[in-house]
């Protein structure tokens, strides 16, 4: 045992004597492939996207199947039957199938998005990721990016197999989806996109409260419980402007992105109704803000 | 070479650094002392920049440590065995560090064999023991082969073995000419590893000298005394302002003054002694002396600050 030490260390006597370092330093490619290893090595990961895959496939079969005979259907839009849909409509109800599980999966990657940052402060982790990276914010930077590209990777998977599964089942209820539709392929990288913005988002909020119980309570209460509480407010008071402020929350503006862009009733005045890009930027922003208001207090904060 | 100048660190009202300023040098093994809250592991986080001073700088071969291009091959930090993911092996924990600075699984493999987590590697560390998480955290501070190592209470948790290991492991690096700073608050494993001690009590460097000057303080310092007429020469000894006291009735601790002055003083007025003997220091002897003033906690009863 000592003699490896013995024999390493003169090997790079030489390097030492000196005092410098020798080799690839510190880079951020370095710090990805990092981010990348602990991402990859917790339990908790492969739980939260294995979730997500048959959450996202299962719910899927299930509504599809669950839709009978024409005229039976549940949740169809604007009550119609199967029989008398128009194509757009029925591109619109293959969608909404494909897409239900994103209700729940937005649970799952918003946990694990909190999970991935206050993991580290309730172990101890980052006081090693922070001396290894001295300046902090690459750590941040590169969890970010290597937990959005996976859990977007991960879902668009699951979406895509969702869609696909459910086709033969809704060809059974005479519901036709038109494969070569590039709008309905569109709303599933939507869908991707909305699931990792959500983990980013959480990520953020994570960075903020540095505790486990607080920051999945956050990302949970934002996606879920906000949105309820503006609804309330908005049917006691009649007002308008709940309703204006919820169209901004994650999880509204979420849902325009993986919605099948079927025309909509024009929305009475004074309520905002935002377009997918208008929905996109309003969640980049959200992780944006979430993120960088955590990356001024990493700078600031003893870790 | 660490070079610490009028370091301080305030926690709100607490002060956990006050105003400390040293230099630990390459080449050798510094020990830094103190009891438990002394500060030093806010120090040690103050050096690799997790906390930021209230005043003053702190250096790493010159530069200031956020500064430096690659961190984990310039120095190495055990800060404590805790500060690891409890649900990542030991070795996926290690991977992970090391590819920020391009340290693969070579060097990965050579950390564990060295550390003698072989048979743990694969395990999470969530299960060690707090001796494999110490050894868990030098293999983590020795992935970058730096030439400046910071540890935070090594050998605490270690058996024997361990204790043995970190021993000769520090020693064997500071041969190669490398800087070793280690912390513990236990005098008698400082005595048999370090060179040089800086002793911190309460936030404040209270000494600083190699450790054969630590132990002289001590010794010689203090005389035991045993004569029959124990109260007269205690009035005597007091009298030219010597701190005596009584142990027993006729027993006296004389410190401040040789033996032969002692000697000397009880012949000039007659008086017989039994015993007039030296106390030989032990350095954990030394560190007592030194820091109790400053211990901020004293067993039985807290001393308001």
């Amino acid at each position: 045992m000592s003699a490896t030490a013995v024999d390493h260390h003169a090997a790079d006597s030489r390097t030492v004597a000196r005092g410098t370092a020798t080799g690839s330093g510190l880079t951020f490619g370095g710090v990805l492939r990092s981010e990348w290893i602990k991402l990859r090595t917790l339990r908790s990961t492969f739980w939260s996207y294995v979730l997500i895959i048959l959450l996202t496939i299962g719910l899927a079969l299930l509504i599809a199947a669950a839709q009978r005979a024409p005229g039976t259907a549940p949740g169809t839009p604007s009550g119609a039957t199967a029989a008398t849909l128009t194509a757009a409509a029925q591109q619109a109800r293959w969608i909404t199938d494909a897409t239900l599980g994103i209700n729940f999966a937005q649970l799952v990657v918003a946990v694990l998005g909190a999970l991935v940052i206050t993991g580290e402060y309730s172990t101890g982790m980052i006081r090693s990721s922070f001396a290894a990276v001295p300046a902090r914010l690459p750590v941040i930077f590169a969890k970010a990016l290597v937990f959005g590209v996976s859990s977007f990777i991960v879902s668009l998977f699951s979406l895509v197999v969702a869609a696909l599964v459910i086709v033969p089942v809704l060809q059974g209820h005479d519901i036709h989806p038109d494969l070569g539709d590039g709008a309905a392929w569109l709303a599933l990288v939507g869908g991707a996109g909305y699931l990792a913005l959500v983990g980013v988002i959480a990520m953020g909020i994570g960075l903020l409260v540095r505790s486990s119980a607080a920051g999945i309570a956050s990302a949970v209460g934002l996606l879920l419980i906000v949105p309820i509480v503006l609804r309330i407010v908005g049917g006691v008071t009649s007002a308008l402007w709940p309703g204006n402020i919820a169209s901004f929350l994650p999880s509204e503006a979420g849902g325009r992105l993986f919605a099948y862009p079927i025309t909509q009733p024009a929305a009475p005045a004074g309520v905002v109704v935002l377009d997918t890009w208008q929905s996109l930027a309003v969640l980049v922003a959200w992780a944006v803000v979430a993120v960088g208001i955590g990356c001024v207090l990493v700078k600031r904060r003893d870790a | 070479m660490i070079e610490a100048v009028g370091l301080s660190k305030r926690y709100g009202q607490k002060v956990a650094v006050d105003d400390v300023s040293f230099t630990v040098k390459p080449g050798m093994v510094t020990g830094f002392l103190g009891p438990n809250g002394a500060g030093k592991s806010t120090t040690m986080r103050l050096i690799v920049g997790l906390d930021r001073p209230t005043s003053g700088r702190v250096t790493v071969n010159g530069a200031n440590y956020v500064n430096l291009r690659a961190p984990l091959r310039e120095v190495g930090v055990l800060l404590d065995a805790k500060a690891v993911h409890t649900g990542r092996t030991a070795e996926n924990h290690l991977l992970a560090l090391g590819a920020t600075h391009g340290i693969g699984r070579t060097r990965v493999d050579e950390v564990i064999a060295l550390t003698g987590l072989e048979s743990v590697a694969r395990r999470r560390v969530g299960g060690f023991s707090l001796g494999m998480g110490q050894r868990l955290g030098i293999a983590a501070a020795l992935l970058g082969d730096p030439g400046v190592l910071i540890l935070d209470e090594p050998v605490n948790g270690l058996d024997p073995e361990g204790v043995i290991w970190v021993r000769e492991l520090t020693r064997h690096l500071a041969s190669e000419g490398r800087t070793i700073f280690l912390s513990s608050h236990l005098m008698s494993e400082m005595a048999q590893t370090a060179d040089h001690i800086i002793v911190l009590g309460r936030g404040r460097v209270i000494a600083d000298a190699p450790v054969a000057t630590i132990e002289a303080l001590a010794a010689g310092d203090v005389v035991t005394v045993r004569t029959p007429d124990a109260t007269r020469l205690a009035a005597l000894l007091a009298d030219a302002g010597i701190t005596v006291t009584a142990t027993e009735p006729e027993l006296l601790q004389v410190s401040g003054l040789p033996a032969p002055r002692i000697g000397e003083l009880a012949a000039q007025h007659g008086i017989v002694l039994h015993e007039l003997t030296p106390v030989v220091g032990s350095l954990e002897d030394a560190y007592l002396a030194l820091t109790q003033d400053e211990v901020e906690y004293h067993a039985g009863k807290m001393v308001t600050a």
